[in-house]
């Protein structure tokens, strides 16, 4: 009788082997698993023989059939990772991608890049310690040049044509005038940046526009001097322009500083011209209600478009307000 | 100014070589615009700063050079030999308008020979720029050139009464000027005339009636001192710039004019012969005292950062022409005739600042109380809702903020909109820069036709800007926001549905939300309606929390052929300041629900008219308070549904802040919501 359930055991295994084998998708393997193993399957059916047999058989027929038992299983375990491995590779051979086709992207904005240059500008200055304002357009002339020292019909005026919207409203020539603002109220020591749009009567060519960006700061204190000036805008130039950057100041001409300078930094073997600095003249102070002798500032003002198409290779200041997106999406 | 560099080596000597003055001139405040020729022919031609009347002579530029290269100035000659009959006995001036003229000096001089100069004259005048005209004239030229000092010759015969008269233009009265011009003149024009007429524009130009010709034989001299600001204004109007307003302009200080008056007759004589009358005219109304200014040498290191020594700023500004007396601690400096620029401690010590070397003074960094460098409140928000506009896939434009109101036209304003409240300039430039921007879409659609013009499909943009509009008071200026969106929104979306997809209404607005949303400014809502330049239907007025924000659309087809724009494009403005002010950049953490939702999904056949908006009311009115978020998830029109009606479908979530929700809580809830909402809306629900 032993015998017979090896005999069977054996039959079992190399029946459900051929099964196995031919089995051609999970669910074929199951019914194959089944069979063999379910149960009511071919082993519970000998298993359950073993009640009949003699106590001594009984111990060695179970063990058969436990061995037995473990085999299928781990043959059919090999066959069920065999098949999914398959169908695995047919999914992917299917599903196989023409990677080099294009991506997919959704619209990324951007910075104008005027607005960029500005941005980076005010960071740096930020970084410096300076408070950053803003100011209006349309500005009251009694600031935008009586305060800073050009009264009615002084030569300076000449160079900032301006455009009036009442005979004493008028454009903002320069953001230097939200210096006149900022001063009044407020107690040295003062660090402030502002920046916008400027104003001036100039025909449109490559290199003007009536409407052009700046940057104007000032800084008030006990102690400023022109040396602090040179300091605070050469760590700019070399901040904006690399570290190697140099910078120059020539002596220049501006009613509301004294001394005076031209600033200009060497970028790409040339001297680029970046605006104009200098100390605060005491009457524009006194004014701003600061008393000159006890305290000295310095202020200067820096073009944003000129340089910006220098540094950028941009040949015709227009194209900044062209908005051509072939441009604009460069930077 | 155009200086011929053999020339200047009258008053200084240069041994320095071109290039050497080419590159250190800027550093001492000239800028060099060019240089012709070379070595002793070369010109320079030098930029001079509007405060310095005194560097449009060649003395005050040999000045600056003396004072770089540490030698004397050699003056002009002042030798004049006068003789014969006091010139008071042969003419007389009268300066009726003092305020606009300081001072007024007049030689005479008999007996010239007008014919032309000798070559050396003419050839210098030449190389300055200025065309020799005869011998006389001539050296009224020369003698500008030498002193900065703009001078005159009439022909005495022909004045009227021998007489000088500064005064005001008579209303009705005009002038021929040199140039062969009819100038009619009114009181805001100084003029110089005789007994009877005007005869010259006071600092201007000179009249063609007493000019010297070749009959001259007598010969009166002006040398004077008009107000700046009165040269300014005259010229300006008179649309004329001459050699001399150009100086008076900067204003020519009175004190020089004598000087320069007795070299130029001193010239006239040497070249045309003649006797100058003994003496000169010279009236002197504006007479100020040159005035010593007080340089406290403490003052030197406080202002500019470095010690310069003490013999050094005497050096320095005493070579510039200043009689200076050092004592002690301070120094007292009196400026030469013709630095009327000079005025205050700070100015001596730019002197000393420009020729001690700007490039001596060191770089340093402020010593002062530091405080963190930080944004104003309002420019924070604006830069984020400028970040939030990018992040939502949007790039910025800048358009120029003069318009003029035929842009405004091409969108199609009505009469009444307050965006046709636009502020003229009152002096415009051009035909097209006439008006402030009262709003930045139609510069905005200008820079999208620019685009499409370009063959280019895809165009999302937006500006941030100013605008300005006329009210009953000064003009208003806010900040504004404007967008266009058309074409296709991303790329490389082939493969769906062979096409790109293109851009449409609810593009503009989650570009919208996107902002409302990042700025947690408020509830951003649309309402159907709108301006006439929207396409009806397709036109919203756009409110944040209820109120009004701005307008928002696709552009009227009409409007779109205006600006040469095919097919469709998406637009809005909001007043940014409004929505601005409701910004919140700093949030609350709000915590993590701790308990899970639950969703259920209802779905409505309602007439195509009934707004979403208005179906989300009715749902949150409904729902109850555990109603956390609707979302809408379908929209469906067509078979099997009743023309004129739509299914929308909403996913419903629920949840409770102190508990799991239970499935037959939630149901209940749906329930209602089934049985309460058609009651509220003619719809039907789907179950």
């Amino acid at each position: 009788m032993i015998d017979e359930i090896a005999r069977s055991i054996t039959g079992i295994i190399d029946e459900t082997e051929a099964a196995a084998r031919a089995a051609r998708t999970p669910e074929e393997l199951e019914d194959v698993r089944r069979h063999a193993l379910g149960r009511r399957g071919a082993l519970a059916g000998l298993f359950g023989r073993l009640a009949a047999l003699p106590e001594a058989d009984r111990a060695r027929a179970g063990a058969h059939l436990n061995e037995a038992r473990r085999r299928l299983e781990s043959l059919l375990a090999a066959r069920a990772a065999e098949l999914g491995a398959r169908a695995s590779a047919a999914r992917f051979e299917a599903e196989r991608l023409d990677v080099t086709l294009p991506g997919r992207r959704g619209p990324v904005g951007r910075r104008h890049v005027l607005r960029r240059t500005l941005e980076e500008i005010e960071r740096i200055f930020i970084g410096l310690g300076f408070e950053v304002v803003e100011g209006p357009e349309i500005e009251q002339e009694e600031f935008n040049f009586n305060r800073l020292n050009m009264p009615a019909d002084h030569a300076a005026r000449d160079s900032q044509d301006s455009f009036y919207v009442t005979d004493d409203l008028m454009l903002r020539t320069h953001t230097t005038v939200v210096d006149a603002h900022v001063m009044v109220g407020r107690t040295p020591p003062m660090r402030v940046l502002t920046s916008g749009r400027c104003y001036r009567r100039d025909a449109v060519d490559a290199t003007h526009m009536p409407v052009f960006h700046q940057v104007d700061g000032f800084m008030v204190g006990e102690r400023i001097t022109f040396a602090d000036l040179k300091g605070v805008l050469a760590t700019f130039a070399r901040e904006m322009f690399g570290p190697q950057a140099r910078t120059r100041f020539q002596p220049g001409y501006f009613p509301f500083t004294e001394p005076s300078a031209e600033l200009a930094v060497r970028f790409e073997g040339r001297w680029l011209e970046l605006g104009g600095c200098g100390m605060f003249h005491p009457r524009v102070l006194e004014v701003a209600g600061i008393d000159p002798e006890r305290y000295t500032a310095f202020a200067f003002g820096l073009g944003i478009d000129r340089p910006a198409m220098v540094r950028f290779g941009i040949p015709d200041i227009r194209l900044f307000w062209e908005n051509d997106l072939r441009l604009l999406e460069q930077f | 100014m155009r200086v011929p560099l053999a020339w200047l080596r009258e008053f200084v000597d240069i041994d320095e070589t071109v290039e050497a003055l080419v590159e250190r001139l800027p550093m001492l405040g000239l800028g060099v615009d060019g240089v012709e020729g070379a070595g002793a022919s070369a010109v320079l031609d030098l930029e001079i700063a509007s405060n310095r009347p005194d560097l449009l002579g060649l003395v005050g530029i040999a000045r600056e050079i003396a004072a770089w290269t540490r030698r004397e100035v050699r003056l002009p000659p002042d030798d004049l030999a006068d003789g014969g009959a006091p010139v008071r006995s042969v003419a007389a001036v009268k300066i009726a308008d003092p305020a606009r003229c300081a001072r007024y000096v007049a030689h005479v001089i008999t007996g010239v020979r007008v014919g032309p100069s000798p070559p050396r004259i003419a050839g210098r005048l030449e190389a300055a720029g200025i065309r020799p005209i005869n011998n006389v004239v001539d050296a009224t030229n020369y003698a500008m050139l030498e002193w900065g000092q703009p001078l005159h010759a009439f022909d005495l015969e022909r004045l009227e009464g021998r007489r000088i008269v500064v005064r005001a233009a008579r209303p009705d009265e005009s002038l021929v000027t040199l140039d062969g011009v009819t100038r009619p003149l009114d009181p805001s024009v100084l003029v110089i005339a005789d007994a009877r007429r005007p005869v010259a524009l006071a600092g201007i130009l000179g009249g063609a009636a007493t000019e010297i010709a070749t009959a001259t034989t007598t010969v009166l001299l002006e040398a004077a001192s008009f107000q700046a600001a009165s040269v300014r204004r005259a010229a300006r109007a008179l649309g004329l710039r001459t050699e001399a307003s150009a100086r008076f302009e900067r204003g020519v200080d009175p004190e020089g004019t004598l000087r320069a008056a007795r070299r130029c007759a001193a010239l006239i004589a040497e070249l045309a012969g003649g006797t100058v009358l003994r003496g000169a005219v010279d009236v002197y109304p504006g007479r100020t005292r040159r005035r010593a200014i007080t340089l406290r040498l403490a003052r030197v290191p406080r202002l500019l950062g470095v010690e310069v020594p003490a013999d050094e700023v005497v050096a320095i500004l005493s070579r510039l022409g200043l009689e200076v007396r050092a004592r002690g601690r301070t120094v007292r400096a009196v400026p030469p005739a013709g630095r009327r620029d000079l005025e205050r401690e700070e100015d001596l010590i730019e002197e000393v600042a420009r020729h001690w070397g700007y490039e001596r003074i060191p770089e340093a960094l402020p010593v002062e109380v530091v405080q963190p460098g930080r944004r104003m409140p309002s420019i924070e928000v604006e830069a984020a809702a400028r970040d939030a506009l990018i992040r939502a896939g949007l790039t910025e434009a800048l358009t120029v903020s003069l318009v003029t109101p035929r842009l405004l036209d091409r969108l199609g304003l009505g009469a009444d909109d307050p965006w046709r409240r636009a502020v003229p300039v009152q002096n415009p430039l051009t035909a097209d820069h006439t008006h402030l921007r009262p709003c930045l879409l139609p510069g905005l659609l200008e820079a999208v036709r620019a685009n499409v013009s370009r063959r280019r499909e895809a165009v999302h943009i937006f500006e941030i800007g100013r605008v300005f509009r006329a009210g009953g008071g000064a003009p208003e200026e806010r900040k504004a926001l404007a967008v266009a969106l058309r074409g296709p929104w991303g790329v490389g979306a082939w493969g769906e549905g062979g096409g790109a997809r293109e851009v449409t209404f609810f593009h503009l607005r989650g570009a919208l939300d996107v902002l409302a949303a990042e700025l947690r400014a408020g509830e951003l809502g649309l309402e159907a309606g709108g301006p006439g330049w929207l396409q009806p239907g397709r036109a919203a007025r756009v409110l944040l929390d209820g109120a009004p924000l701005g307008v928002a659309g696709e552009l009227h087809p009409d409007a779109a052929a205006r600006f040469d724009l095919p097919g469709r494009t998406y637009v809005a403005e909001l007043d940014l300041d409004a929505l601005l002010a409701r910004a919140v950049l700093q949030p609350r953490f709000a915590g993590i629900p701790r308990f899970p939702a639950v969703r259920r999904d209802v779905a409505v056949v309602a007439p195509e008219d009934l707004p979403h908006a208005a179906v989300v009311a009715a749902l949150r009115a409904t729902a109850g308070e555990l109603l956390e978020s609707v979302e809408l998830f379908d929209v469906y029109a067509g078979p099997p549904l009743p023309p004129g009606t739509r299914n929308l479908a909403y996913a419903l979530s629920f949840r409770a802040r102190d508990r799991t929700l239970t499935g037959e809580e939630v149901d209940g809830l749906i329930a209602h919501i089934h049985a309460a909402l058609p009651e509220r809306l003619p719809i039907r629900m789907r179950t």
